[in-house]
């Protein structure tokens, strides 16, 4: 279904230094510096898929995102999507594949929000009979009545989203991109969208990629994540395998009574963990401890804090993306942080 | 074709019903506008009345030329104004996007998102003058001049837009080129008056390099005279379709070096 091999993009930048001066010095003497925002990136999904495509922010998520979606041409390396070469045949192969960048819209802002739907409808040659009930669908599942004859510059960010959504999938398409179409958003909201886009997925067995830095959307949705930092694909496979290997790193906050304190250096010799797996990082009487649940189970950790001070508050957070991600790419590193 | 023409006539009355939306700034700005004309028309006359004859022609006769170069002018700014976005903020700030995601041609879908309203008034001066000034002007009136001269017009205009697109789309690679379109565009002022009156590196500048000669002077000086329509008209007409082709090579070489934006 869809297939990137070896995708590369390169950006030119100019080098400015701060100020007014600055931009008058590059003006006249630019220094420019070669980007790449995706280097060598190749994957395969499958027809049905729901793929995560996840990184921290200027991973280079999006750039692959708009190479695939045609936007952008290639450096080098090519992708194909459905057997079409998004650059090579543009206007036909946009007409199988729905994009949402959750930071733009794509509605006609100053409008009502049925008027974008009426224009896409001729944008994208849907038949009468079929552009009714594809409304009617796309109306259940992200819930468009209450707003769907107000002007767009109105709607709230979550309505706004679920209306762009909507615009996406008015022609059927075979491939929905989305950028981030959770972000921002509140917990009911992303909730509703992320049904709708399993319903999507389920009822017309449309691949789907999406982007995010929300770990539930992944949890929830993804069979399997490809995941990119700084251009590079670091890991591609499920989240499972990835959580097992690496998601192991927990983080517990607790607040010391001021009075009693706490010695930190006590605190870590008792611990028989390499420093590899544990992380202490003291704040005032805020003492945060990240370590590897695999090395030492939270409950341990948990029981050894409450024996070691007296504590007026704590708290256990599961690890983030980012943190994942930061041990993936020092283990691929060889650790030489 | 007709497809086209269809997503055309949506695209505008989008625009149209975007305008309408904020009744009391379409009021205040039609109001400005007619303001604006007015004291356009004015002050031509104030500056014609001060200059009986130029370069060989009569009074009527520079006032027709100067009309004339309105028209496609008018035509141009009525039918592809949004090729100023393009240039000022539409490729910087990464909007591009949505019109390379959908299923029509990008140039024509950017086009067509506006109808500029205010072009009514350029057309409006432009074909008055030529009303005021032609019974006297001496023209030269055939069937197939009036025919030539006409159709001309069309071609004309479709120089402005080729140089609008080209200047437009080196903001594809530079970013922002609102003010070299704005430079480059602003040397219509010279399709206003007879060629003849610059020295010969102004004149074959305008004549073809940056051809605005094509869209005023030389047609008008076609029906004044009947003098030489392979060149007046014809000219036109061959200028217009390189010129044309020439814009939609560079455009086109600008999608495959658009960059986005970062989001």
């Amino acid at each position: 279904m869809i297939y990137a091999e070896n995708l590369r993009k390169e950006f030119t930048k100019n080098i400015k230094e701060p100020g007014l001066k600055g931009s008058f010095k590059s003006l006249f003497k630019p220094k420019k510096e070669i980007v790449v925002a995706a280097d060598d990136i190749s994957f395969h999904v499958p027809q049905g898929e729901i793929l995560g495509f996840i990184g921290p922010n200027g991973a280079g998520k999006s750039t692959v995102i708009k190479m695939l979606t045609g936007i952008l041409t290639p450096t080098s390396g090519s992708c194909r999507i459905n057997g079409k070469i998004p650059q090579n045949d543009r206007k036909n192969y946009v007409r199988e594949i729905g994009v949402v960048f959750g930071q733009r819209t794509q509605l006609w802002w100053d409008l009502p929000l049925l008027e974008t739907y009426t224009v896409l409808k001729e944008i994208y040659e849907v038949e009468d009979s079929k552009f009714k009930k594809r409304m009617q669908f796309l109306n259940d599942i992200l819930e468009l009545q209450d707003f769907i004859n107000s002007p767009v510059r109105t709607l709230s960010l979550g309505q706004r989203m679920r209306a762009d959504i909507a615009a996406s999938m008015l022609h059927s398409p075979k491939v929905l991109f989305l950028d981030e179409p959770t972000i921002g958003l509140d917990v009911v909201v992303k909730d509703n969208i992320r049904r709708a886009i399993m319903k999507i997925n389920k009822e017309e067995k449309t691949t789907v990629i999406l982007t995010t830095h929300d770990i539930s959307d992944i949890e929830l949705l993804c069979d399997r994540i490809v995941m990119i930092d700084k251009g590079k694909n670091v890991y591609d496979g499920s989240l499972r395998e990835l959580k097992k290997n690496f998601g192991q790193m927990r983080e517990l906050s607790f607040e010391v009574d001021p009075i009693s304190g706490l010695d930190v250096r006590k605190f870590r010799e008792n611990i028989d963990l390499s420093d590899e797996d544990v992380i202490i990082k003291n704040d005032q009487n805020i003492f945060t401890v990240r370590f590897n649940s695999e090395a030492m189970p939270v409950g341990d950790m948990l029981n050894y804090t409450l024996s070691a001070a007296k504590i007026k508050d704590i708290s256990v957070k599961d690890a983030d993306i980012e943190e994942i991600i930061r041990r993936l790419y020092k283990e691929g590193a060889g650790g030489n942080e | 074709m007709r497809r086209a023409f269809k997503i055309y006539r949506i695209l505008v009355a989008q625009n149209l019903k975007r305008i309408m939306e904020y009744k009391a700034d379409f009021l205040t700005g039609a109001v400005s506008f007619l303001i604006n004309q007015a004291i356009g028309i004015a002050f031509i006359f104030i500056i014609f009345s001060q200059i009986p004859a130029l370069a060989g022609f009569k009074l009527e006769q520079i006032v027709f030329i100067y009309g004339f170069s309105q028209v496609p002018k008018g035509l141009d700014h009525l039918l592809t104004d949004n090729l100023w976005s393009v240039g000022y903020f539409i490729i910087r700030k990464g909007d591009f996007d949505k019109y390379l995601t959908r299923p029509i041609n990008p140039l024509f879908h950017v086009i067509a998102e506006t109808f500029q309203v205010d072009a009514v008034g350029e057309l409006a001066v432009g074909i008055g003058l030529i009303a005021y000034s032609a019974p006297n002007a001496g023209l030269y009136i055939t069937p197939l001049s009036v025919t030539l001269f006409v159709l001309a017009i069309p071609f004309a205009a479709l120089i402005y837009t080729s140089i609008k697109i080209i200047t437009s789309a080196f903001a594809f690679w530079i970013k922002s080129s609102g003010f070299i379109i704005q430079m480059v565009y602003g040397m219509n002022e010279f399709a206003k008056y007879p060629t003849t009156i610059y020295n010969n590196a102004v004149k074959l500048f305008v004549t073809y390099i940056v051809p605005f000669a094509f869209t005023g002077y030389y047609p008008a000086l076609y029906i004044l005279t009947g003098e030489n329509p392979l060149f007046n008209i014809g000219g036109v007409v061959a200028v217009s379709i390189v010129f044309f082709v020439i814009s939609i090579l560079i455009w086109n070489r600008g999608l495959k070096a658009y960059e986005s934006a970062g989001s």
